[in-house]
């Protein structure tokens, strides 16, 4: 079967949300610590502790979302311990994350501020499992209460007068596991008790969030939407890509073309997953009020030989973007029902999109492709239908392909394009339908931006930072029918702009 | 019931191991037989390594820095300093600049 897509420029299945292409940063590793905040008196060029490398390239990729400060960290994380001057601020184990010293340098005020100089939303995670309702209640209102208060005194007196727009927060982590192994029906009726007092504050309206399921659990999520519905906007799903399992992950970037090939077929699991929590929702929530925010997603590889386990460091080839790029459109398929997700995580843990070590910094080709499907953002989705021909490796079969289409704020569409095979170049044929008559007259401008490596296992290092970046999509034809054909190598990703 | 079936039924029947509590095996504290282990494996490769005395100046700095972590760990970059300072291709990663020689 042939690669063969049509979309259907004049039917629009929804809005992609930007904030699918949200990010997570847990206080785990060198996330935090070296990643983001290097404190002001650092000899690494900062902003306010920020380094400023990390800044923008965060910045350029448009970062629309960012959630912290956990993970399993938000259930041991008592934030009062986070703000003040950061002399004194208690020094602490992160017994979570292997023994880690936390010294609570990066607290509140540096999170809200980070997410200020990024333009980005504030997702915060709170404290359920080993936290109280009323330093919840405390933290909603040291953040948001704009009059006088306790805790807005407070946040006055460590330097920040006026209160800060909290857009989204989230009441536990994994509540499953390390959140406090609790059942559903406890959770959920925690969930109920700990969300009444996160209150909304002035003008300022929170999106209150439960802790949902892990990948396969759909029990939890059945008892959640039976039992909790009404008092939430979002429930999560948490569920990462591992090449074989959570004892022995797999190398980041020595593998065989089975790995290459497992690996994109456990990412593309997500579309299941997705479809069947969504389905379990639908029976509670027919017109869909509730997001599923897919708030920890990506590549879990073994970490790089001799670097401390404990920080989760992994490096981010082709094989990365790949699953990027195919889960991404993924979400895209779904943004009936998700409308947000957070890929774990930001910067040296996980499926980062930036590396950092000492004052050097490289993107990663995940980071490429999340700037080049920042066309995306907030743009229409076109209703699209892709047959793809099959990829088989030791006699199982993925879609070789995957296509999504949309049409951006200024009329513009934009069609990301997806090869996973690792041996075999893919030729796309696309036939948009729809256009308007004016379209057409004037003849269509295509141009776009491919990303290939010149190997499966391509990526980048902070000595050598260009192994893989994007490149001029050039393989594209219009044909006499005028449908469009594009070609594309192996193990690629494309964005085709429509003109 | 033959011996296959049996061992599957013996499996089945033991309760299911949870997967995906990620956090509890992660550990930043590596014990002697964890590094011995790792740095055997670089010893098969000793066109890749410095000459042991470059080797012990390189850790006796490390040992003197700041940034030092849990007695094993370099901040800046995550590695095992007894691993990193062995490699001739790697450097210090200070932010000012390499202190090794």
């Amino acid at each position: 079967m042939a690669n063969v897509t049509v979309i259907n420029t004049d039917r629009i299945t929804g809005t992609i949300n930007r904030n699918i292409y949200g990010h997570f940063s847990e206080h785990l590793g060198r996330c935090i610590y070296e990643g983001i905040w290097v404190g002001e008196d650092s000899d690494i060029p900062n902003t306010k502790g920020i380094r400023n490398d990390v800044l923008g390239a965060l910045r350029k990729m448009n970062l629309p979302v960012l959630r912290w400060p956990g993970g399993c960290f938000a259930d041991e994380y008592h934030w009062k311990d986070g703000i003040g001057p950061r002399e004194t601020r208690k020094r602490m184990i992160n017994t979570h994350w292997g023994g880690v010293v936390e010294n609570n340098h990066f607290g509140t005020h540096e999170f809200l501020q980070l997410c200020e100089l990024l333009g980005c939303e504030p997702y915060i995670n709170g404290n359920v499992g080993s936290g109280t309702v009323q330093e919840m209640q405390e933290w909603v209102e040291y953040m948001t209460f704009d009059g006088e208060s306790p805790m807005a005194n407070e946040r006055a007196a460590n330097g920040r007068e006026e209160p800060w727009k909290v857009s989204y927060f989230g009441v536990g982590n994994e509540n499953w596991g390390c959140g406090g192994n609790m059942r559903p029906e406890y959770y959920a009726d925690l969930y109920r008790r700990f969300q009444t007092y996160v209150r909304n504050y002035g003008d300022n309206r929170i999106y209150r969030i439960a802790c949902g399921a892990s990948d396969f659990d759909y029990n939890w999520t059945e008892v959640l939407m039976r039992d909790a519905a009404r008092y939430m906007d979002g429930l999560t799903l948490h569920y990462y890509t591992i090449t074989h399992n959570w004892q022995h992950k797999g190398s980041a970037t020595e593998f065989e073309a089975s790995e290459w090939f497992e690996t994109l077929r456990k990412s593309l699991v997500m579309d299941e997953l997705i479809t069947k929590h969504s389905t379990i929702m639908d029976k509670y929530d027919p017109q869909k009020r509730i997001n599923l925010i897919v708030d920890e997603w990506g590549t879990w590889h073994d970490v790089e030989p001799g670097t401390n386990p404990g920080f989760l460091y992994q490096q981010n080839t082709m094989r990365d973007a790949l699953v990027a790029a195919a889960t991404l459109h993924i979400f895209h398929n779904h943004c009936d029902r998700v409308r947000m997700a957070n890929i774990a995580q930001t910067v040296n843990v996980l499926q980062s999109v930036v590396l950092t070590e000492g004052a050097k910094m490289t993107l990663t080709p995940t980071y490429h492709v999340f700037d080049m499907f920042q066309v995306h953002h907030d743009a229409e989705a076109l209703d699209t239908r892709h047959e793809s021909a099959d990829y088989t490796v030791g006699g199982a079969s993925i879609p070789q392909t995957s296509v999504s289409a949309s049409r951006g704020k200024d009329g513009q569409i934009h069609v990301s394009m997806c090869n996973l095979s690792h041996d075999e170049p893919a030729s796309i044929k696309l036939e948009l339908r729809g256009l308007s008559a004016n379209q057409l007259r004037q003849g269509l401008q295509l141009s776009g931006t491919l990303l290939q490596g010149s190997a499966l296992n391509a990526h980048n290092t902070v000595d050598e930072p260009e192994q893989v970046a994007p490149s001029e999509l050039t393989a594209i034809e219009q044909n006499t029918d005028g449908t469009i054909a594009v070609t594309l190598p192996p193990a690629s990703v494309a964005v085709l702009r429509v003109g | 019931m033959s011996a296959n079936a049996n061992a599957a039924a013996v499996v089945a029947a033991q309760p299911k191991k949870r997967e995906g509590c990620k956090g509890c095996s992660a550990s930043v504290h590596a014990d002697e037989e964890q590094l011995q282990r790792i740095l055997a494996k670089l010893a098969l490769h000793p066109g890749d390594c410095v000459p042991d005395a470059q080797y012990a100046a390189r850790l006796a700095l490390c040992s003197e820095c700041p940034s030092l972590q849990y007695g094993t760990t370099c901040s800046h970059c995550g590695c095992f300093v007894r691993v990193r300072a062995k490699l001739a291709a790697k450097s210090c990663p200070h932010p000012k600049g390499s202190r090794w020689p």
